[in-house]
């Protein structure tokens, strides 16, 4: 299983995503650019150019056409995905952190960080004829935050539900006709640094620091497993057609230089859905990895890491042929 | 003025009228005792009988005239003031002046007498005189025996728990145990039984101990530490079976056949060390060291304990605790000394002094009879490696070839050093030495348990090579593998022979080797930051460990087989000890072990059936686990697939009628789009 290696941002990446397709993947970094790339063969087709500071969260819709991201820089901006440009930029009062869009691709939300004296929100814009008047224009809601800052965030329920993940490990469901909290859980103790759909969308899984990833019902938020590590956990992702769930992760960045490659816990790691079991570790990165997901054929799986390398893992045979029972 | 003063005062009187009569009536009999009004008061009241309990009387203390009362007075007082504050003190004198022979001494309350009578009673003094202490009132409790006798009440039966259950286990298995911190001073205990095809856990003990704990050499008991002492578990549940009162124990030694407990804890005074029989838990011998006394080494068989102070060797005898001989061995420059493991010969060497050489010396105890010397030259440093059945014995001798005395420190220093393996056939007649010279710094140095090979790493530490040589009856060793450039700096013989752990104990990587096959590397393997190796009794496993004592993340142990293949992974926050249980020498005889050796293939099927059997019940269990899980989660997933599928419509909706549900690659069309790139214009001629 020879990885092809991305080598294009010149500080650790933040965020990865493939389109709907899976033909081309997308990263983030802290280097402030975002990056488009062919998945089949890792040739970069594009930077996004544009922000000042670190990408947090990037998102791109089902159409392929529109994309999106948050950054460190205060602002949340909207690209022209073909041409690599600005359509338009919305400035927040405190960094932004998560963004997306939603299923139809009509709406997006964003989230910003609960810093600067200003309380965390999550904002709903329309984004159906976007044009430099987004900056300005008055968004459809907004759902302030008052307790935990929102940490990462999901569109669930095709357009109805917003699914926020919270610092202290909280995860919040919203109904965006009334702008309410639905439900809320705690099962997590420590941030939730990450959160992604099943195929169907009908569960989600999350990553958090508190060293455990945990399966949820998009709309009951009943949490129907657990999969257990000894490092914190920063992402997570379910196979589009298998029951399996891929677990990236390491300690703290700020640990990263004093611990040994060997000792880091930098390999993704394998899990059945079902039975919580692990069953598989692939290695590569020499630095905690902050982002990975499952391409959506499911025959092939990308990371991205402190380290500042995207690595595209396509599955052997053998991935296939393993069978548990 | 004073009178004048008493006269007013006697005015004042005067106004209170005339002081009534507080005269008893006439034929009064008062009714009311002393007892009734002031008991509690009179209980007080001191009798001629009070301090009787703090009495001591010492018998068979030296007669001496009055010149040397003073002496003797002095001697006893330094030995019994030890228990507390001696009040008063008795000598009876005979007609001459001269002592009766014994005294009566008074502490300041009874616990100090009772304490001198336990530890005092039986001290030898010297050769013809032996304490007897008594306390005073015993003598009275003996005299008023009754005389019928009455028949003492049966005691109730104390069941004793089965101290060697573990071992009638029928599958064999062995035991271990894990200690964690999990609060400042208190240690969590698991026990474990290493049992296919996953251990079992058989107990765990919060707050077990308060440092560490240590399992005898056979695996009896368990010893824990505590404030106050330590305390001895057996028996199949770790039940209490005794314990040892002394403060601040911090460290303890079994003797080898598990008879006697040697404890050591700081005092004021210096480390002291009391040696207990560990049956009945009676103190046998109390030492106080003052830092010249080396550690007690017990010989195999628990007939001596010997221990190394300032130029001499001092044995004591079991059960008595006496100085062999009643006299220590005098060796000027003793620099060290070991106990033969199988038989009741001690080897030692002396340093080099100016003139004379170092000398390497076997004697045999109890007789003291120098069996070898070996006159060595150069020496800087040695050190005595026994071979575990008793057959060989190597010395290793640091030597030199310059020394120069540095004035400064007054420290010598070595220069060109080179290193020689002296090798002693004890089994063969007058005992014939080889030696065997290495050129190159040895890093460790291992006799096979089971066998007659000695590994050595020798060489830089980071491109170290390991030696392995062979040793036979009647010849030179013999060098049968040398394995290059290895980095390591540990060796790890399994306990039954033939394997061996190379380890790197920084990086924490470990090779393991068959010396039977070539000294083929079976496998190699990391365990990151690992600082413990433990091979289990039988050999088969092997444990590497990451305890808390030396890094504080990733603390945990790996099992490996003695293959060198990981069969189990568990992190443990704070894991500090991982120790196999001991398992007490085999009674069987050689002969019956080299008739199961020979048959083992026989055996071989018999085992290998029932590991089979066990895996495939386990694996069946999880499979039937996993089926389990895999209804409960279909069984929900039933009804999400059907929301799903019900949304389709609305899903359509969404997204431009355009069914996005599947990927669809199969069906896309291939696009062959042609575009200019570039224009370029060549010019025939």
């Amino acid at each position: 299983m020879k990885p092809i290696i991305l080598q294009g941002h010149e500080r650790s990446i933040t965020h990865i995503k493939y389109n709907r397709e899976g033909d081309l993947l997308f990263s983030s970094s802290k280097d402030s650019k975002a990056n488009v790339w062919f998945s089949l063969n890792g040739e970069r087709l594009g930077t996004f150019n544009g922000h000042q500071g670190a990408i947090w969260c990037l998102d791109v819709d089902w159409t392929s056409t529109k994309f999106l991201t948050a950054s460190g820089d205060m602002t949340v901006k909207l690209w022209d995905l073909e041409y690599g440009t600005t359509i338009a930029t919305i400035k927040c009062k405190s960094p932004g952190r998560t963004c997306g869009f939603s299923y139809s691709g009509n709406q997006a939300a964003y989230s910003n960080d609960s810093s600067m004296g200003q309380t965390c929100e999550v904002t709903i814009i329309d984004v159906r004829n976007a044009d430099s008047n987004l900056s300005t224009a008055d968004p459809i809601l907004r759902i302030p935050i008052s307790s935990s800052k929102v940490t990462s965030m999901l569109w669930a329920n095709l357009d109805n539900n917003i699914i926020t993940g919270h610092e202290n490990g909280m995860v919040s469901i919203f109904d965006l006709r009334t702008g309410k909290e639905l439900n809320s859980v705690k099962d997590h103790t420590s941030t939730i640094n990450d959160m992604q759909l099943s195929k169907d969308g009908t569960m989600f899984v999350t990553a958090s620091k508190d060293t455990s990833a945990k399966l949820f019902d998009s709309e009951s938020l009943v949490c129907l497993k657990t999969y257990k590590t000894e490092k914190p956990v920063n992402s997570a992702s379910i196979s589009p057609i298998l029951d399996h769930v891929v677990l990236g992760g390491g300690q703290d960045a700020m640990e990263v230089t004093t611990t040994s490659t060997q000792a880091g816990k930098f390999d993704s790691r394998f899990y059945h859905l079902i039975y919580e079991e692990e069953f598989a570790r692939v290695k590569g990165h020499f630095g905690p990895i902050n982002s990975l997901s499952f391409h959506p054929d499911g025959h092939s799986y990308a990371t991205g890491g402190e380290d500042g390398f995207v690595r595209l893992q396509v599955f052997d045979q053998s991935y296939f042929d393993y069978m548990f029972d | 003025m004073a009178r004048k003063k008493n006269e007013q005062f006697s005015d004042d009187d005067q106004d209170y009228g005339d002081e009534p009569n507080f005269d008893d009536p006439e034929g009064f009999v008062d009714d009311v005792s002393d007892e009734e009004l002031l008991g509690d008061f009179l209980s007080n009241k001191p009798c001629e009988t009070d301090g009787v309990e703090n009495v001591v009387v010492v018998d068979n203390i030296p007669k001496v005239g009055q010149a040397r009362q003073e002496k003797l007075r002095s001697v006893i007082d330094k030995l019994f003031s030890t228990f507390g504050q001696i009040n008063k003190e008795f000598y009876p004198v005979d007609e001459e002046g001269n002592t009766k022979g014994y005294a009566f001494l008074e502490y300041k309350n009874s616990e100090n007498a009772e304490e001198a009578v336990k530890s005092l009673n039986n001290h030898r003094l010297d050769k013809s005189h032996t304490f007897a202490v008594n306390l005073f009132t015993d003598f009275q409790k003996y005299e008023h025996i009754p005389e019928k006798w009455e028949p003492p009440t049966p005691q109730p039966y104390k069941v004793q728990t089965d101290l060697y259950n573990f071992l009638i286990e029928p599958d064999g298995y062995d035991q271990f145990c894990v200690a964690a911190e999990t609060a400042p001073n208190a240690i969590q205990v698991q026990f474990w039984q290493n049992t296919l095809p996953e251990p079992m856990e058989l107990e765990t003990r919060d707050r077990f101990t308060e440092t560490f704990v240590k399992w005898s050499p056979q695996g009896t008991y368990i010893v824990t530490f505590h404030k106050q002492g330590v305390v001895l578990w057996a028996g199949t549940t770790f039940a209490r079976v005794n314990r040892f009162q002394q403060a601040a124990t911090h460290f303890v030694d079994f003797s080898p056949c598990e008879n006697y407990l040697v404890t050591y804890g700081p005092t004021p005074d210096g480390q002291k060390i009391i040696i207990w029989d560990i049956r009945t838990g009676l103190e046998k011998r109390t030492f106080i060291s003052k830092g010249n006394m080396s550690r007690f080494r017990w010989s195999h068989d628990d007939r001596y304990v010997a221990y190394m102070g300032e130029n001499a060797i001092f044995i004591h005898e079991t059960p008595t605790f006496y100085l062999l001989d009643l006299k220590s061995i005098k060796i000027p420059g003793i620099r060290n000394f070991s106990w033969s493991p199988t038989d009741n010969i001690i080897a030692y060497w002396v340093a080099e002094v100016t003139d004379v050489p170092a000398k390497v010396t076997l004697m045999e105890i109890p007789r003291r009879t120098e069996i070898r010397n070996k006159i060595l030259f150069n020496v800087a440093e040695c050190k005595i490696h026994w071979q575990q059945s008793g057959d060989y014995l190597c010395v290793k001798v640091d030597r030199f070839s310059k020394s120069r005395k540095d004035k400064k420190d007054s420290d010598v220093k070595f220069l060109g050093m080179f290193y020689n393996l002296e090798i002693f056939h004890m089994r063969e007649k007058d005992i014939p030495v080889d030696s065997v010279e290495i050129k190159e710094l040895i890093l460790a140095f291992a006799w096979e348990p089971v066998g007659t090979k000695f590994a050595i790493i020798h060489g830089e530490p980071n491109i170290a090579n390991v030696t392995f040589y062979e040793v036979k009856k009647g010849q030179k060793p013999n060098l049968v593998k040398k394995l290059e450039k290895k980095v390591c700096g540990h060796l790890f013989w399994s306990p039954r022979g033939q394997f061996i752990v190379l380890a790197n104990l920084t990086m924490g990587t470990f090779e393991f080797v068959d010396t039977e096959n070539d000294f083929v590397v079976m496998n190699s393997g990391d365990h990151f930051r690992a600082s413990e190796v433990e091979w289990d009794p039988t050999g088969r496993y092997c444990v590497t460990g990451v305890s808390a004592w030396k890094v504080k993340e990733d603390n945990g142990y790996y099992i490996w087989s003695f293959q060198g293949k990981v069969t189990k992974r568990v992190m443990l926050k704070n894991f500090e000890q991982f120790l196999w249980r001991p398992r007490p020498k085999t009674l069987l005889s050689e002969q019956q072990q080299k008739e199961i050796k020979k048959n083992l293939k026989k055996y071989y099927a018999q085992f290998e059936s029932k590991d089979r059997l066990r895996t495939t019940r386990a694996s069946k269990e999880l499979l039937e686990k996993r089926a389990h899980l895999r209804e409960l989660f279909m069984e929900y997933r039933v009804k999400r697939i059907e929301d799903y599928n019900n949304q389709k419509t609305r899903r359509l909706e969404l997204r431009n009628h355009v069914d996005t549900d599947n990927l669809n690659t199969e069906d896309v069309e291939e696009e062959i789009v042609e575009f200019l790139i570039k224009e370029e214009t060549t010019i025939i001629e």
